[in-house]
């Protein structure tokens, strides 16, 4: 493995790396310009676009660290720039190491074998890269049409389209923690005490008119779920 | 919507569309196509530089039908999701969500969450503009956020994972189960009845035995239709 990281953790990779980092940096940059110009015609003051920014910035600690930690497992098998030009992009630790060794099985070799030659290497790029533009290009193509259909559905019935959004929110999260939940006693206790908690706070936030508390409240309740979850090990 | 005198005001103050018939609203759907559309292109011609780097520069090609092989034995699980999940996803985060949420990666465990916490803080109605634009905000600081935090752990790597406490790590085992059963509460809490009949239908559709990766669209769709029947008996739709 030792020559193929050397290999995979050379200049030229890292300078390809920070290109997909600049572009995906440059988009999300460009799309809160696009927020800001449509701001006060889809009703939200300046002060509204703060507190959204500021929640999706709480928000998004959590999960940004839990997927670091991941990466770590896959920066030992294909090296660290080729890993943050995966997980930088469309594509997950667990995405992206199936990929990985389905390709290096394609080539005949195991995934961290002690003998991994180049063109291994290269059959795992090939897998990857090729495999993750499978979103890309679907979502470049065919968002615009699902947006006029959306239009179509929103001018004829504002009210279905409210109540799909809505339905198609529950639907997800109710099946991915499901998913989650029968893992083990542990992650049972883990959603529901994040489920009661983010239920708590959003009633006492409403109730009493707290809007910074809705802000934290993901933050919270991943912090609250992920503590519960973990002391329950040592007693389940 | 908002009054006639907002709208002239925000016609007015952008001097690149008055005097059009283009409302905001629209400048906010062609500029996200444009930008969305150009980026995903960049990603994508960019994700084919380093694969050819590596064959055609460093010489080391493993030949066409390995990358064939390899290839189609992951499109034969993934592919489907190359599809499902953009259409999935869709209804909640809208055209500019989406194309940052499948730029960006990581849709359900970031993107969807932070969007809906974006849109929850400003008290947006699910599937309203200002719930779509405000969930714009989320997704895109949250892409910036998680992208300088994995350039910084890339950088400081195993390092900056071994300074942290054990018990750290323990936790994030638990942030799957925990972010998930948050939002659930965060979209469940208004409308109890529609969170538990989500529930149901998400435990029905993972203990049935059908193939396993399109199962988050089927409970998807089966949601959406159990809520637009409920709703319209009870004549909320007309």
């Amino acid at each position: 493995m030792g020559d193929i990281l050397q290999i995979a953790n050379s200049t030229a990779f890292w300078i390809f790396a920070f290109i997909i980092v600049a572009i995906v940096a440059f988009q999300a940059i460009i799309f809160l310009w696009i927020a800001a110009r449509s701001a006060p015609e889809a009703d939200l003051t300046k002060k509204e676009v703060k507190t959204a920014i500021r929640a999706g910035f709480i928000s998004s600690i959590g999960p940004s660290f839990g997927i670091a930690i991941v990466l770590i497992s896959l920066i030992a098998l294909i090296g660290s720039p080729i890993t943050l030009m995966r997980i930088g992009i469309i594509g997950s630790a667990a995405t992206e190491s199936s990929a990985a060794s389905i390709g290096a099985s394609a080539f005949g070799v195991e995934l961290g074998a002690e003998n991994f030659p180049i063109e291994a290497l290269a059959a795992v790029m090939w897998t990857m890269f090729l495999g993750g533009t499978g979103w890309l290009v679907f979502t470049m193509v065919f968002t615009k049409s699902m947006g006029k259909t959306q239009e179509k559905i929103q001018k004829r019935n504002p009210k279905i389209m409210a109540s799909v959004a809505l339905a198609a929110m529950l639907g997800a999260f109710a099946y991915l923690a499901s998913q989650q939940m029968v893992n083990g006693p542990n992650h049972t206790v883990a959603g529901v005490v994040a489920l009661t908690a983010m239920v708590a706070m959003m009633k006492y936030a409403d109730h009493r008119d707290i809007s910074w508390l809705k802000e934290w409240a993901l933050g919270f309740a991943l912090l609250i779920g992920m503590t519960t979850g973990y002391l329950t090990t040592f007693i389940m | 919507m908002n009054n006639a005198a907002d709208q002239t005001a925000n016609v007015a103050a952008d001097p690149r569309i008055s005097g059009t018939e283009a409302s905001s609203m629209e400048m906010f759907y062609r500029r996200s196509h444009f930008w969305g559309r150009l980026t995903l292109l960049v990603i994508i011609i960019m994700s084919l530089i380093p694969p050819l780097y590596i064959s055609f520069v460093l010489d080391a090609h493993p030949g066409w039908g390995v990358i064939a092989t390899g290839l189609v034995g992951y499109a034969s699980f993934i592919g489907i999701m190359w599809v499902l999940e953009p259409i999935t996803y869709y209804p909640t985060l809208g055209v500019a969500g989406t194309y940052l949420a499948f730029l960006t990666g990581n849709i359900a465990n970031m993107c969807l969450p932070c969007s809906s916490a974006a849109q929850k803080s400003v008290d947006a109605a699910p599937g309203s503009q200002k719930a779509e634009v405000a969930g714009v905000f989320g997704i895109a600081v949250a892409s910036l956020t998680n992208i300088i935090l994995l350039v910084i752990m890339i950088i400081g790597g195993t390092y900056l994972i071994s300074m942290f406490p054990p018990f750290v790590e323990g936790m994030f085992g638990f942030v799957l189960p925990s972010i998930f059963g948050a939002v659930l509460g965060q979209f469940a809490y208004r409308t109890p009845k529609y969170g538990v009949i989500a529930l149901i239908i998400g435990m029905a559709v993972l203990f049935s035995p059908i193939f396993s990766l399109i199962k988050i669209a089927l409970c998807v769709a089966l949601t959406i239709a159990v809520v637009l029947f409920m709703e319209k008996k009870k004549g909320n739709l007309e």
